[in-house]
């Protein structure tokens, strides 16, 4: 069986070595790819969108539909592991004891048959193989995740003028978010943000891609025509393609941070919420 | 309104996707209600398209304003002007019926289910309405996705069967994107029929012979052709019912649809039939998809099991039919996508019922079903006529067009096959047909004799299944109709 598949790898890979001879040369400039649409990009691109990065342009504009549901794909992952994963409160056997710790003095109290403690700012519950956070490793993600979020701000905001975006950005956001649930604990994570809240926001983030392309519907355009939403952002048809831009890439930024998160939280605790990793 | 019907068809689901999944979290009863609303807007855009293709031919719908080189762009002709309604239709019939066996089997994750399958029609339409290779490809990304997610879900084996379609469908779409990778290269372009149009003067490149290769290999792993559909048996097998009967009808006729589209739009059949001139051994290789289909199938004990291999046949018939070359043949493949896809869900809906009442599927679990469950056998003998082939249902006809077109080809194997592969479906289906009658029901504590009480499945299940079955025969009775209006200006010119 081995051998067959050897076999076959060989055979697909010399049959795409041979094809690639009648390729155009390496950087040619006079290839078809280099000829046929781009110099269209370069040449019009600030003219037609006011946007100057080129890439920026075509990914979410000129072919901002596919970007749409790369967006799309990205929520269904977290939507597929979350469905997989997942054991549903009423599947999972709660635990006969539970344990909680004073987070000033760091005791540790074992609850057993079932007793619950009242919620409360002293207290934090834990697992009962928990071992306590690095104070190093904790103080410094502490320091640095702000200024990580900071970062992920600029690359969302300043793709229209350098490489960056929704994508890029929404998954240092989301990074950040997972180091605090790495230095610290997953309960830490889900408290400053909790599963709904990141369910909910992984749609939504979609929701303002696909919803801008459906307000330039509503507006009597095609569907993502951004120069619809020249009357209702005050701007010349040409600035309201660059704004809509903006806009969907917060929707990208917000469903990839989202998404991340989400996929991380399942998969670490195996659908369970409750020590990550 | 109408001018807006392309993207309503794709956007509406969508969107309503996303509410279903923000509806799971604040109240789960609204998402069966949203998802179904989402697929009859998209059923009933679909058909108004069908009815603008017939009166105003092609439309060209494009997308955030851009025209067709520079950005993407809808392409809607008689093809998939065709195909669309079948997709949302099924989909549709699926959601209402699967709504109980949903709710039986995971109680607490309809959201999400419903999300995914929502999702996952869209990818499929997507796939079917779009103009621009390289926007097929994300689409079907999306509708794969969705799709690994739902069969995973299912019985104890459905995770390691999934995973065995994911590296397969993985590597399928892989291979299409770098077919269309290796076009982009030689072309410059990703629109389809700006790549017909600029493809001929580069018949005799390598890289486009190469791309056409990998296109179409990664093409036949998505559809299961025959010695690439190892993944399909236990991936549909093992999956809960409400997905299974959703993506056993849809994808692979969708991926034969892309096939068709392959070959009919982006190479041109010039390119196909005359350049490359290998129809010949594709056929032979349908030949060997219908043979081994239906013994593998005759070998199963376990209806749900049986009907997969059924599948995989009934690809060869598809694949077999469109590089016949030939009008005949063609417009049985193009009628067969049609049909298969309503057979195929009308016998996975019964599937889904006796798993609903009896919870199996083995052919020990069926004794006595027709005393158990007379309105849906009722429905599953009209099923299994249609594959079977006879007359008045919908699978004699298409079946008829390929073995006319078999024989205009002088492909006389294929003829054969077709022959023999509905022999063995009348075995299979009346093995069926005599255990589910003269055998006693016997429940699970194996008591000999007992009493048949009628368990019928409910009417909400019923009621789509009936849709379908019915279906089946006014599809075969109006396919004159269905022919002369449609499947006739999908063929190109030039074509005998």
């Amino acid at each position: 069986m081995k051998i067959i598949g050897l076999i076959i790898t060989v055979v697909t890979g010399a049959l795409l070595i041979y094809a690639a001879a009648d390729f155009p040369a390496w950087s040619d400039p006079a290839s078809p790819a280099s000829t046929y649409l781009s110099p269209h990009f370069i040449e019009k691109t600030m003219e037609e969108t006011s946007v100057p990065n080129i890439v920026t342009a075509v990914l979410a504009d000129y072919r901002g539909f596919d970007t749409m549901f790369e967006t799309t794909v990205i929520f269904s992952a977290g939507v597929v592991c979350f469905f997989l994963l997942r054991i549903s409160r009423r599947e999972e056997e709660e635990p006969e004891t539970r344990y909680y710790r004073h987070v000033l003095t760091g005791v540790t109290i074992q609850l057993k048959e079932g007793y619950k403690m009242p919620p409360s700012a002293d207290f934090e519950r834990i697992d009962a193989v928990w071992t306590p956070p690095d104070l190093i490793i904790k103080t410094g993600c502490r320091i640095l995740i702000p200024f990580v979020q900071l970062f992920a701000l600029y690359v969302i905001a300043h793709g229209h003028h350098s490489p960056g975006g929704g994508f890029q950005g929404g998954v240092i956001l989301g990074a950040s978010v997972i180091l605090l649930a790495i230095s610290h604990d997953l309960r830490t994570a889900v408290r400053r943000m909790s599963e709904k809240l990141i369910g909910i926001l992984c749609a939504v983030g979609v929701f303002i891609y696909a919803g801008t392309g459906a307000l330039c519907l509503l507006l009597k355009q095609n569907f993502l025509d951004y120069s619809a939403l020249a009357g209702v952002l005050h701007v010349d048809p040409i600035t309201a393609r660059s704004h809509g831009i903006l806009i969907v890439e917060i929707g990208v930024g917000i469903a990839v941070l989202a998404t991340m998160i989400w996929i991380y939280n399942n998969i670490s605790s195996a659908g369970r919420y409750r020590q990550g990793l | 309104m109408s001018e807006q019907y392309p993207a309503l068809l794709v956007i509406v689901p969508l969107l309503s996707a996303l509410v279903v999944s923000v509806a799971g979290w604040v109240n789960k009863r609204w998402c069966f209600p949203i998802a179904v609303a989402a697929l009859s807007v998209s059923a009933w855009s679909s058909v108004g398209l069908l009815f603008r293709v017939l009166n105003e031919g092609v439309i060209v719908y494009k997308l955030g304003g851009w025209s067709p080189p520079m950005g993407i762009a809808y392409y809607i002709d008689y093809l998939n002007g065709l195909v669309l309604p079948v997709v949302s239709i099924v989909a549709l019939l699926n959601l209402i019926s699967s709504k109980r066996t949903v709710e039986q089997q995971f109680p607490d994750k309809t959201g999400p289910f419903y999300t995914l399958y929502v999702l996952m029609v869209t990818g499929l339409l997507g796939i079917v309405v779009t103009g621009d290779a390289f926007n097929l490809y994300v689409l079907l990304e999306i509708a794969s996705l969705t799709g690994y997610g739902l069969l995973a879900m299912g019985e104890e084996r459905a995770p390691l069967a999934t995973l065995n379609y994911l590296y397969m469908g993985t590597i399928g779409a892989c291979f299409y994107l770098l077919g269309i990778g290796y076009l982009y290269i030689v072309t410059g372009s990703l629109n389809m029929v700006d790549i017909a149009r600029l493809l001929p003067p580069l018949y005799q490149s390598k890289a486009v012979l190469a791309a056409f290769i990998i296109c179409m290999v990664g093409v036949w792993l998505k559809m299961a052709f025959f010695p690439l559909h190892a993944w399909l048996p236990n991936a549909y097998t093992f999956a809960n019912s409400a997905s299974s009967s959703l993506i056993a009808p849809l994808v692979t006729k969708v991926m034969v649809y892309v096939m068709i589209r392959l070959m009919l739009t982006i190479f041109t059949p010039k390119f196909v039939f005359n350049t490359l001139a290998v129809h010949d051994a594709v056929v032979w290789l349908a030949v060997i998809a219908i043979a081994m289909g239906a013994v593998l199938a005759l070998k199963e004990r376990n209806l749900k099991k049986m009907l997969t291999y059924i599948v995989v046949a009934e690809v060869g018939y598809m694949v077999g039919g469109a590089w016949l070359g030939n009008r005949a043949g063609l417009t049985g493949a193009v009628l067969h996508i049609v049909n298969d896809a309503l057979m195929t869900l009308c016998v996975f809906l019964v599937v889904g019922n006796i798993v609903y009442k009896i919870k199996g599927y083995a052919f020990g679990d069926l004794k006595g079903l027709f005393a158990k469950m007379p309105f849906t056998m009722g429905a599953f003998v009209i099923g299994a006529l249609s594959i079977i082939g006879v007359p008045p249902t919908c699978g004699f006809f298409s079946k008829w067009y390929l073995i006319l077109g078999a024989i205009q080809a002088h492909q006389y194997g294929f003829m054969v096959a077709l022959l023999f592969s509905s022999l063995i479906n009348v075995v299979l289906f009346f093995r069926v047909f005599e255990i589910g009658f003269y055998e006693p029901f016997s429940d699970h504590e194996g008591h000999e004799h007992h009493p048949a009480v009628m368990a019928e499945a409910p009417l909400t299940m019923l009621v789509p299944l009936y849709v379908v079955a019915i279906s089946l025969i006014l599809v075969g009775l109006y396919t004159g109709d269905i022919v002369n209006h449609i499947v006739q200006f999908v063929i190109p010119k030039g074509f005998m």
